[in-house]
């Protein structure tokens, strides 16, 4: 764990009046295994803010920082410098309990230790509103339901978690997150293990999901066209550096492409005003 | 889709509590020594109903006093090590685990032997005297759950898989230390202490200590289940757990030293009774699923009835010759695992 | 009711005459038959075969693990235990229970004469505890006369053969040796402790000693021994040089002074030249229905063919 000095930052009440929902000022990150030792990996300063509806996009090679920093707004990991607000509360410093209500979190794998069923895998997400002991209400019950539905797994309520395919899984797992009613949808390389049309559906249900909702969301990604697509906001980053943030089309441009990752390409734009990368083979 | 709810949670237990009440019925009346259970009831209304000033003399001494406490300490027994077990296999993340795996019955062992040792070289008043070897091993139960916590630590958390290594290693250590300890204890307590070592419930404990184990199981197994929601989600995983809500450092802290000390004060008065704390949680499992909020009482009961079927057979199988009820969670035991064993692997 | 102090230095409450007594141990149930009291038996172990009676009085279970509710169920106002045989928890699962419990603790062979002369007194038979007491002590008296003059034979006493496992010098076995004018070579403070072939072979014992409930299976025991590879290292084996004793040896009970009265035959049969085979008057008291024990049989070096000339010469 990091041990460095926090800058402090001019005021600590929650901005009222804004319309940005997530704001991270300045954050930066390292990580040394040993504390002997020199950071493994560091995250350079870097902000941005977001807005109810908006769905952003991390968008960079591998190791670039993208997962860290998606710990870091998540509130899993406390920032070397810097903060990062949700709604004007710090979210590292937040109760585990009231962070869950505000932030869902989707990981790539989840890892079943006994067999459960969809539903009771998605009623996990109603937790974060009870005690340590709790027993379900009508209301739980209704959101579970809800929160299948919005995704189009209401079929798949009843059936045990390791018998669905990786598709519905995937499904199930928003679900879960979408039953935490939180603020805030983080999503961490939601699409490596799907097909292309699910990848498709998934970041179609995603931008609608932000509309209809509300939401705030954040997905980590190396796809670069389907960031292009459907992002309102990109972050692009590479080696720990934010290197652009701003709309697809103007992250999205050639020669800083080419340069992040180191293949040759170009864009072009869409009818919609949407930018569309190609890769060249490289020879 | 069918949550648990209170009223389903009340039913099933109930289920499980009239079993075990049919179960202490029979073990009443199973024994030794022939027992009507008729003639009992008739007495006991008789006192009742102060016809009687006392039982006659048959019953009164052999089912009140041997029988009826011994059958109440496999219940707090059976039920703590069931418990235990299905906390250490929730906290470990491990089908696999036990009450024991993390070196708690050796410890307790080798608290008992010192003890031993110790009372042979002290002349001690025969109240203390009964009570060296419970508290004896209660002590060396309780310092090693000190040790293994802190050898665990990693980062200053609980570490589930650091945990487990060093469970194992302790009880390796211990273990070479107890054999050492064991070739100079003379004939009959090198006897007592095979027994011990077995698990047995024959001898009769003090009320107080019952009165006390019993009190120590309420308290540790309610708050392990205080933390039952919590449980469920730690299965899916920490991070996964810490994401939804659970506060895992606190829930591993309160669900580690309140499941140490169920195994603790189990094995103080019984030696280390095998198998019941790895298996019933399997079998409580396969009825009512993994959901702790039903399982945590339902291995508590499960375990009571196992126990006492266990002791009831190990009572009246050789008799008069009384076998440690650890050789019959043995004997049913071991094949009960290979079959559940078999049946994870076909699924 | 009066109160006594046992040999454990536990005071118990004892009825005057108990008449309802139970043995968890064979030598207290030997002791019983010696003193004339067996009527009054009314349960002891599997384990109590000696004499042939005691195999029909009611069973409690085994000496270490006796069932609490048979001894509850015999209704008996008192039970003798002892401290090297039965466990701590049995004595202490008798005093929750309110059972009159009194434990005896034997380590010498005088150990023995005492714990007699005291169970007498305790069942309410002193004058035959005096008369079995002395007829004992004049009989190792006699011993004593005989053999005072000769040196001692060094021997091994052998508990069992694998892994090998004597008698430590705190037994009262090791005295009954002293007693036959033998000495234990094992030095040892445990009670059994295991011992190895190079030690035995070191310290090369005159005799090698067994105790067998028949004298030929100790004979056989021996012959299975001496085909063990490395046992012809010693000098007893290769001369035949071995004794059986009836395992009355092993049990601190009044019977062992036959034992010694037998083993000290064997190791030293030139001090006995008018005398080859002892008397088997066991100390038992003109009662009907009293068996008296079987005479231990010379079987030994006159039997066997022997390779060598028996000059176990001293």
């Amino acid at each position: 764990m990091s041990t460095a000095v926090r800058h402090p930052l001019p005021g600590d009440a929650p901005r009222a009046g804004s319309d940005v929902r997530l704001s991270v000022e300045q954050v930066s990150y390292a990580y040394a295994p040993n504390p002997s030792q020199a950071p493994l990996f560091t995250l350079e300063a870097l902000s941005f803010q977001a807005k109810p509806g908006e769905l952003v996009a991390i968008l960079g090679p591998n190791a670039s920082g993208k997962s860290t920093l998606l710990q870091l707004i998540s509130g899993a990991l406390e920032p070397l410098s810097g903060r990062i607000f949700l709604n004007g509360f710090p979210t590292y410093s937040l109760p585990v309990k009231t962070r869950a209500q505000r932030i869902a979190l989707v990981q790539q794998e989840s890892r079943l230790l006994f067999p459960a069923r969809a539903w009771e895998f998605v009623m996990q997400g109603r937790h974060p509103y009870g005690g340590s002991l709790r027993f379900e209400s009508a209301e739980d019950i209704a959101i579970v339901n809800n929160a299948l539905a919005q995704v189009g797994a209401s079929h798949l309520a009843d059936r045990w978690m390791d018998k669905v395919s990786g598709g519905e899984k995937q499904r199930i797992i928003l679900a879960r997150a979408l039953a935490q009613q939180p603020l805030l949808l983080l999503l961490d390389e939601p699409t490596l293990h799907l097909d292309i049309g699910a990848q498709v559906d998934l970041l179609e249900s995603l931008r609608r999901l932000a509309a209809q909702n509300r939401y705030t969301v954040v997905v980590v990604t190396h796809e670069l066209n389907l960031a292009g697509e459907y992002a309102d906001q990109v972050v692009l980053m590479q080696r720990g550096k934010c290197l652009r943030v701003g709309s697809p089309a103007t992250v999205l441009q050639r020669e800083i492409l080419e340069q992040v990752f180191q293949a040759p390409l170009s864009v072009e734009m869409t009818a919609s005003g949407r930018p569309r990368v190609t890769l060249f083979s490289t020879k | 889709m069918r949550p648990l709810t209170l009223t389903r949670l009340f039913i099933r237990c109930g289920i499980l509590a009239a079993i075990l009440f049919v179960v202490v019925v029979i073990a009443l009346k199973l024994g030794a020594v022939q027992v009507s259970l008729y003639g009992l009831g008739k007495d006991l209304i008789d006192v009742l109903l102060r016809r009687a000033n006392s039982l006659s003399s048959d019953y009164g001494l052999i089912v009140l006093d041997i029988r009826l406490p011994r059958i109440l300490l496999g219940i707090v027994v059976g039920a703590s090590l069931s418990v235990a077990g299905t906390s250490f296999q929730a906290l470990l993340r491990n089908p696999l685990a036990d009450p024991y795996v993390l070196g708690v019955s050796s410890g307790a062992a080798l608290g008992a032997i010192v003890a031993l040792i110790i009372e042979n070289h002290l002349n001690l008043s025969p109240e203390i005297a009964g009570l060296i070897t419970p508290i004896g091993a209660f002590i060396g139960a309780a310092i090693t759950i000190a040790v293994v916590y802190f050898l665990g630590l990693r980062d200053g958390e609980i570490d589930s898989t650091t945990l487990l290594l060093a469970g194992i290693i302790t009880v390796s250590f211990l273990n070479a230390i107890i054999m050492f300890l064991m070739t100079t204890l003379s004939g009959s307590n090198l006897r007592g202490m095979a027994f011990w070592l077995m698990g047995d419930l024959s001898t009769p404990q003090p009320r107080s200590l019952l009165y006390f184990l019993c009190i120590g199981f309420i308290v540790a197994a309610g708050a392990i289940y205080t933390t039952a929601s919590d449980l469920n989600l730690l299965l899916a995983g920490e991070k996964e757990a810490m994401h939804l809500g659970v506060d895992v450092p606190r829930v591993r802290i309160v669900v580690y030293i309140a499941a140490s000390i169920l195994t603790g004060l189990a094995v103080s008065v019984s030696g280390a009774i095998g198998y019941v704390g790895l298996l019933v949680p399997h079998v409580m499992r396969l009825i009512f699923g993994s959901d702790h909020r039903m399982l945590i009482p339902a291995s508590a009961l499960g375990g009571a009835i196992a126990i006492v079927i266990a002791d009831t057979l190990a009572r009246t199988v050789t008799a008069p010759t009384d076998l440690p009820v650890g050789t019959m969670t043995a004997a049913a035991g071991a094949p009960l695992f290979l079959y559940l064993l078999r049946r994870r692997i076909a699924s | 009711m009066h109160e006594v102090v046992d040999e454990f230095g536990r005071t118990v409450r004892v009825p005057l005459v108990p008449s309802r007594i139970v043995s968890l141990a064979p030598s207290l149930t030997e002791t019983i038959y010696a003193l004339g009291v067996q009527d009054r038996l009314v349960g002891d172990t599997d384990f109590c075969d000696y004499p042939a009676d005691a195999q029909k009085k009611p069973k409690v279970g085994g000496a270490v693990n006796p069932n609490l509710e048979q001894i509850a169920a015999l209704r008996p106002d008192l039970v003798l235990v002892t401290k090297e045989l039965n466990r701590m928890e049995t004595l202490r699962a008798l005093d929750t229970l309110g059972i009159p419990a009194y434990a005896t603790d034997a380590r010498t062979v005088d150990d023995i004469l005492t714990t007699t002369l005291k169970l007498a007194d305790l069942l309410g038979v002193p004058d035959a505890g005096k008369r079995v007491t002395a007829d004992l002590r004049a009989r190792l008296a006699a011993l004593h006369d005989n053999l005072h003059a000769t040196p001692p034979t060094r021997v091994l006493f052998v508990v069992w053969t694998e892994p090998l496992i004597s008698v430590g010098k705190q037994t009262f076995i090791a005295d009954a040796i002293r007693k036959a004018d033998g000495v234990s070579i094992v030095d040892a403070a445990q009670d059994w402790p295991q011992i190895s072939l190079e030690e035995v072979a070191r310290l090369q014992p005159e005799y090698l000693v067994f105790a067998a409930s028949h004298s030929e299976t100790g004979a056989r025991d021996f012959d299975a021994l001496a085909n063990r590879p490395g046992w012809r290292i010693l000098d007893a084996v290769r001369n035949r040089h071995f004794a059986v004793i009836s395992d009355a040896v092993n049990r601190p009970a009044p019977r062992i002074v036959s034992a010694i009265e037998d083993l000290a035959h064997q190791l030293h049969p030139a001090a006995f030249p008018e005398n080859p085979v002892p008397e088997k008057s066991a100390a038992a008291p003109a009662r009907a229905g009293n068996i008296p024990a079987p005479s231990p049989a010379r079987i030994t070096r006159d039997v066997l063919p022997s390779t060598q000339e028996t000059a176990c010469a001293r």
